[in-house]
């Protein structure tokens, strides 16, 4: 099965904004990346975007389809139906058409130190760290964060404060946070428990219905948030 | 950053976006109120014939509408904030949608009597 679909596509060209729209003929089960490559390799050279691994795994083709951000390697076209507006992510600057700068993503992401955190490390004598199935499963979902952005894209948090840690990062800390071999919590809920971190969330839970691995960031921003809250109590009466 | 208009933007989004929107809306315009119903009471400073006058301005029966519209954004704010209180706390997070369904339908019971009452108050 073939039909035309008119893809419109929001460019930036460093300069101007503006809308460019391509017409070509889809085929059943083909990707809106696929279509994006299409359009590189037949209708004009110039459209720039990210994609590596082509099978949600990486995160990177993640744009905002009909408004809402979303995998372009695991949409399909006739899935969106004959006309797709195919914008950039929001609240990350544009660098080019499709592409945005994760630089500021990123470096939340790393702030919230996204790894376990130990005092007994010792590399030169490793040991195994045990844990039963019931630990691992506080934390695995949130584990499966692929940091493509969409979630950040929809938070209405991240539209209006730059500063504000955003989905992604507060999920990564909730899932080291929830390790059982984790001993970096105090480090990570004095970072998270600012008003730049949990408190900031107005459970808006559009983080939730975007992410393409249905990990649920709004559930993990909660659970922090509470985690958060007894943490701050505590600390009151130290 | 997308700035304030992330907050409405609806394109796309899910019925959690459009209740956080309204949320946010209904929010301004009880602020809005606030000032007003401050600003009428501040005028017993200055004397309380000034205070009726201004009373007398609001409660007729042409100002019902909007005294109704007023009813339905503290309704609505009320039965929302309730819900997002909720699910901050944790509970009834997998029943978001429900529960959006549901406060969204009680707010509209109450606005519903409210305005009744407030008709049968104006019209005896």
């Amino acid at each position: 099965m073939e039909r035309e679909v008119l893809f419109r596509i929001r460019r930036f060209d460093g300069e101007k904004e503006y809308w460019q729209d391509f017409r070509f003929t889809a085929r059943k089960g083909m990707t809106v990346l696929e279509g994006l490559y299409f359009i590189k390799e037949n209708l004009d050279g110039s459209l720039a975007f990210r994609a590596s691994c082509r099978m949600g795994i990486c995160g990177s083709c993640a744009v905002k389809i009909n408004g809402k951000p979303r995998l372009a390697c695991e949409t399909q076209i006739f899935d969106v139906g004959d006309v797709l507006e195919i914008e950039p992510l929001d609240n990350m600057p544009v660098l080019k058409d499709l592409i945005v700068d994760m630089d500021g993503f990123f470096r939340k992401h790393e702030a919230v130190k996204p790894y376990l955190i130990r005092k007994d490390d010792d590399y030169e004598n490793p040991k195994e760290l045990l844990q039963t199935p019931k630990e691992l499963h506080a934390y695995y979902d949130f584990s499966l964060c692929i940091k493509c952005g969409a979630c950040y894209s929809a938070c209405p948090a991240s539209a209006t404060r730059s500063d504000y840690l955003g989905p992604a990062a507060i999920t990564a800390a909730y899932r080291f946070c929830a390790d059982s071999r984790d001993e970096g919590r105090e480090d990570r809920l004095a970072l998270v428990s600012g008003s730049e971190g949990v408190w900031r969330c107005h459970f808006n839970a559009e983080c939730s219905e975007v992410c393409p691995k249905s990990i649920e960031p709004a559930k993990a921003i909660q659970k922090m948030r509470l985690m958060s809250a007894i943490h701050m109590i505590k600390s009151i009466f130290r | 950053m997308k700035g304030v208009s992330g907050w409405f933007t609806l394109k796309g989004k899910s019925v959690n976006s459009i209740a956080y929107s309204f949320h946010r809306l209904t929010g301004i315009v009880l602020l809005l109120y606030l000032i007003a119903h401050l600003s009428f009471l501040t005028s017993l400073r200055i004397g309380e014939e000034t205070y009726t006058a201004f009373i007398s301005i609001t409660v007729r029966p042409e100002t019902l509408p909007l005294d109704s519209l007023l009813f339905l954004a503290t309704f609505y704010h009320a039965f929302n904030g309730l819900r997002v209180v909720l699910n901050e706390f944790g509970l009834l997070y997998e029943a978001r949608k429900v529960l959006i369904y549901l406060m969204t339908l009680l707010a509209l019971l109450f606005w519903l009597y409210s305005t009744y009452m407030m008709y049968v108050f104006l019209t005896g």
